[in-house]
């Protein structure tokens, strides 16, 4: 046999008996006109080597059975994400996105609208029959008011809502190029659903874009008709509801291309921002006057402070100087205006818990962190604080020595209050002498190579950082 | 030549297979001569009444075959046969289902990267860098604190090596454009947290089903409910347990540190193509947020196409993915297949560091971010003078009781260290079951949670006391 069609539906009960040549569907069901419809397109746009049809959940999960292409079967509503990943894997791909009303207008209105509004070419055959088949007549989305159904047993009323016109939703949104609905009741239709089908595929295989054909079908068996009262049914009932025809079709030129995927190991190396120039690491002398192999720093303010950047950076630093070093953030869910604290650790060979509980020095920006954490500092150990908002300090343990700085004064001296943590993490280097100014400015350089324009000030803010701090030594 | 197509200028008449026609009696009304009636004989083989065709009027107009809803039921009558109906249908219709052929894998290839100096990571940062290293060019996602910063990275960087990222509607959406992208034989992943990673069972089910590779990181928060963005090992029953439907299992990995992000990422794509199955990279919103030191790999992968795929091109057509099995043998045959895959992952996965067990007395379990408080806590113990050691459980399923039985040989005590309230001692008890160990030492722990993570001095003071006992 030639054609679209599998030579002997083998997955349909093995193909055993009169299953190798026949479908499941029911006598009068629409379903197999469409597969036919759709098989017949797929030839004659020669591209049945590239097509993946993706079966549904609904009578036609079994799509597979019968089309000789790629095949991939779906959960239930998922075709739309399923034919999206398919194609964003392959692009070449021809991707058939096939549904039916429950399936598409119902569990799954969330992935067909997405799929719909990206507009990447696909093809979405999406097979209306106003009632679910597969499992057993219930109420679909597109059920219309006063039929009965099983779970509508006195007819669908106002308060299961009106029948979902898909088609009309789907033909407004922007992506799609062409939308179109057809039936299958008589000669005529079935010609119209013909060229319709094909041109959703078309339209994909020219890349212009996403094509999404809804066919009007019967469903016999559900609504306990002969299939010609079935035809006439949805002649008669449904298309007054669901009117026939093109409700979208515009012009537009190929524009889908994605390029393979690039592996080059230098490209790669370049983009992940990795570097095979050394930063100077292991060259200089671990803290160990702040403690012999962990060194355990917070940096606490409000959100906005910038305790995460500087944070950042000391970690940074620590390790281009050859040791190991953890930063981990907490903050509120707000980026602004909650609180957030940073713990760093910095060890000779192997951060253990990277927490600071207890930590050797406390970088504080706000009086609520000086009052939560200054107690936690350890005996020996040294606070930075903004004197700028700290103006009475809490008493602290003789043991410790604090330094209280107008880190935003000073930065907003220099014209750019948010410089502050700059200016804190000048004044912490210098009155700690964790690593040497010149390591952290270097840190600094690299951390802003992108942002060459911030340098100059947060240079000059680290600075004066430094200069408050010996400043203020001196005066104590 | 049979042929299911019409060629409308040929202008053939139908042929009718009797046993294939089930009467719907559509290509009755299409046919303008009036020659097809509503049959009177009982097809013996249908148990249906066929339509019958009386071609004396046709005039090739093909309108009967355009309406009959069988592919092989009205076809085009084949010129150079007499009669059709006297042939074998086996012979008509070929030997093979298609034409396809049958495809061979294509293989990944490690390519050397050159010398790169170590990088200063967050762990989701890590995550993303292993990713592209692994191969990966697709990520999806769904934006979710606090794992989002690994998606933000992904939607930076893969456009500049021509990968997609695509943010789904939902993670719902996120999972099966996974299980599109994975179908089609390519490496993808998605970052997700707690509530994200509930949301994507019902596809990672699915995929299971279906045997298809895919990454998950499931950056673990606060539960249950929205909760809270701070750290929780929130998620171990669902990523050992409770993976959706069905007879689900995954391999789950859990680093304690960006490095580990980094390096069972890797191991995650390649796990998750060598096994058909999802991975999941299970660690808590500490460590995505955790920055420090992270090597980089030798080599990095490019990734070729499995033979199962169905990725779009003539090699695979013939290929299918599908999880539905309707015949119950055939399902039940199918999942012996997938408990062989399950067994072969606990013979062959499972992986753990010891940190001083060999003569622990106080065996310290933990993974995650409270296993670094916890091997603080076991530094700081011995430091003491008490016989701590630490094990650290990397694959979470399958849980590797082969390495903790030699780890317990001289143990008095285990004290399970988790940000939850038992996920991981109900896993280290299971495991101890399952593995018929009665003698095992009896086990304690240090437990908080809502996003609140046990700190060392918590278990120093723990074991302590039991050792005080």
């Amino acid at each position: 046999m030639e054609g679209v069609f599998y030579n002997r539906f083998e997955r349909h009960a093995h193909g055993e008996g009169l299953k190798g040549q026949s479908t499941h569907y029911c006598s009068g069901c629409g379903h197999g006109l469409v597969h036919k419809y759709l098989a017949e397109a797929v030839d004659e746009l020669g591209v049945q080597d590239r097509t993946i049809a993706i079966s549904p959940v609904g009578c036609s999960v079994f799509m597979y059975y019968y089309l000789d292409v790629g095949n991939s079967q779906a959960a239930h509503g998922r075709a739309p994400a399923v034919a999206l990943g398919h194609k964003m894997a392959n692009p070449q791909s021809i991707v058939i996105s096939y549904q039916g009303d429950g399936d598409l207008a119902s569990i799954g209105l969330a992935e067909i609208i997405q799929a719909a509004q990206m507009g990447v070419p696909m093809t979405i055959i999406f097979v209306n029959n106003a009632i679910y088949g597969m499992t057993g007549g219930q109420m679909a989305p597109t059920t219309l008011m006063e039929q009965q159904t099983t779970t509508t047993p006195t007819g669908r009323d106002r308060l299961t809502g009106e029948p979902m016109r898909m088609a009309e939703t789907i033909g407004q949104l922007n992506g799609p190029v062409y939308v179109e609905r057809v039936a299958l009741y008589d000669n005529k239709q079935r010609v119209r659903t013909q060229k319709a089908i094909k041109k959703a595929l078309r339209m994909q295989v020219e890349n212009r874009g996403l094509g999404f054909v809804e066919v009007l079908s019967e469903c016999p068996t559900h609504l306990h008709m002969s299939p010609s009262d079935a035809e006439q049914w949805v002649k008669d009932e449904m298309v007054p509801i669901f009117p026939l025809g093109v409700k979208k079709d515009v012009e537009t030129e190929p524009w889908f291309q994605l390029d393979p995927p690039n592996f080059e190991p230098a490209d790669v190396a370049t983009v992940i921002g990795s570097s095979t120039e050394s930063n100077g690491r292991g060259t200089e002398p671990f803290p160990a006057h702040i403690d012999p192999e962990d060194v355990s720093i917070k940096f606490a303010g409000a959100g906005g402070d910038g305790a995460q950047t500087i944070a950042m950076l000391t970690t940074r630093t620590a390790i281009n100087a050859g040791y190991d070093s953890t930063h981990i953030p907490s903050y509120g869910p707000e980026s602004r205006g909650g609180t957030s604290y940073a713990d760093v650790h910095i060890a000779t060979t192997e951060v253990l818990s990277p927490a600071s509980p207890k930590p050797h020095v406390l970088v504080v920006f706000n009086p609520q962190s000086l009052e939560k954490f200054g107690p936690t500092v350890r005996d020996g150990g040294v606070i930075l604080y903004d004197s700028t908002v700290i103006v009475e300090p809490p008493e602290m343990d003789p043991g410790i020595r604090a330094y209280g700085i107008p880190f935003t004064q000073i930065a907003v001296d220099l014209g750019k209050a948010m410089v502050k943590n700059t200016v804190a993490l000048g004044a912490t280097v210098a009155a700690t002498q964790i690593f040497p100014v010149e390591r952290f400015v270097e840190t600094m350089e690299d951390a802003l190579k992108d942002r060459c324009a911030l340098l100059p000030i947060n240079r000059e803010a680290f600075n004066r950082g430094v200069e408050a701090f010996s400043d203020l030594e001196q005066t104590q | 030549m049979v042929t299911t197509k019409t060629d409308k200028k040929a202008r053939p008449k139908p042929f009718l297979f009797p046993q294939y026609c089930k009467a719907c009696g559509r290509c009755i009304e299409a046919c303008p001569k009036d020659c097809i009636h509503v049959g009177s004989k009982i097809d013996p083989s249908s148990g249906l009444t066929p339509v019958e065709v009386d071609l004396e009027r046709c005039n090739g107009c093909g309108l009967c075959i355009d309406a009959c809803p069988e592919p092989y039921g009205l076809m085009p009558a084949p010129g150079d046969i007499e009669d059709m109906s006297l042939m074998d249908p086996a012979q008509i219709f070929g030997p093979r289902q298609t034409t396809a052929p049958t495809p061979e894998p294509i293989p990944d290839v490690m390519v050397p990267l050159p010398e790169l100096e170590p990088m200063v990571l967050k762990g989701t940062h890590a995550a993303a860098v292993g990713a592209i290293l692994a191969g990966c060019r697709h990520i999806f996602g769904y934006p979710i604190t606090p794992s989002t910063e690994g998606a933000e990275l992904m939607a930076k960087l893969l456009p500049q090596l021509d990968g997609v990222f695509v943010q789904a509607v939902s993670e719902v959406a996120t999972v099966n454009i996974m299980y599109g992208c994975g179908g089609a034989g390519l490496r993808c992943a998605t970052f997700t947290s707690s509530p994200g990673f509930s949301l994507m069972l019902e596809g990672i089910s699915y995929m299971i089903g279906a045997e298809l590779p895919g990454v998950f990181f499931n950056i673990m928060r606060g539960g249950p409910g929205l909760g809270n963005i701070g750290p929780e090992q929130s998620d171990i029953k669902l990523v050992c347990r409770g993976l959706g439907h069905g007879n689900t299992h995954a391999i789950v990995l859990a680093p304690s540190t960006p490095q580990e992000m980094l390096d069972l990422t890797m191991s995650a794509f390649d796990l998750s193509f060598q096994y058909r199955n999802p991975v999941v990279i299970a660690a808590d919103g500490y460590l995505g947020q955790m920055t420090g030191r992270v090597e980089l790999p030798k080599t990095l992968t490019k990734p070729g196409v499995p033979e199962w795929a169905v990725h779009g091109d003539r090699e695979h057509r013939g290929n299918l993915i599908t999880s539905i099995y309707i015949i119950e043998a055939d399902l039940e045959i199918h999942n012996e297949k997938i408990l062989a895959k399950y067994d072969r992952m606990i013979d062959n996965e499972q992986r753990a560091d010891c940190f001083k067990c060999d003569d622990a007395e106080w065996v310290v379990v933990a993974c995650n971010t409270p296993a670094r408080m916890a091997k603080g806590a076991v530094q700081e113990l011995r430091d003491q003078g008490i016989k701590a050691g630490l094990f650290r459980p990397i694959t979470l399923w399958p849980f590797p009781i082969r390495l903790l039985t030699p780890a317990l040989a001289r143990a008095k005590g285990m004290v399970v260290v988790e940000a939850g309230p038992g996920q991981l001692e109900d896993e280290v008890r299971l495991a101890l079951s399952h593995a018929d160990i009665r003698d095992a030492p009896p086990i304690s722990h240090v437990r908080r949670y809502g996003g609140v993570l046990p700190q060392q001095q918590e278990i120093v003071d723990k074991v302590r006391a039991l050792v005080e006992e």
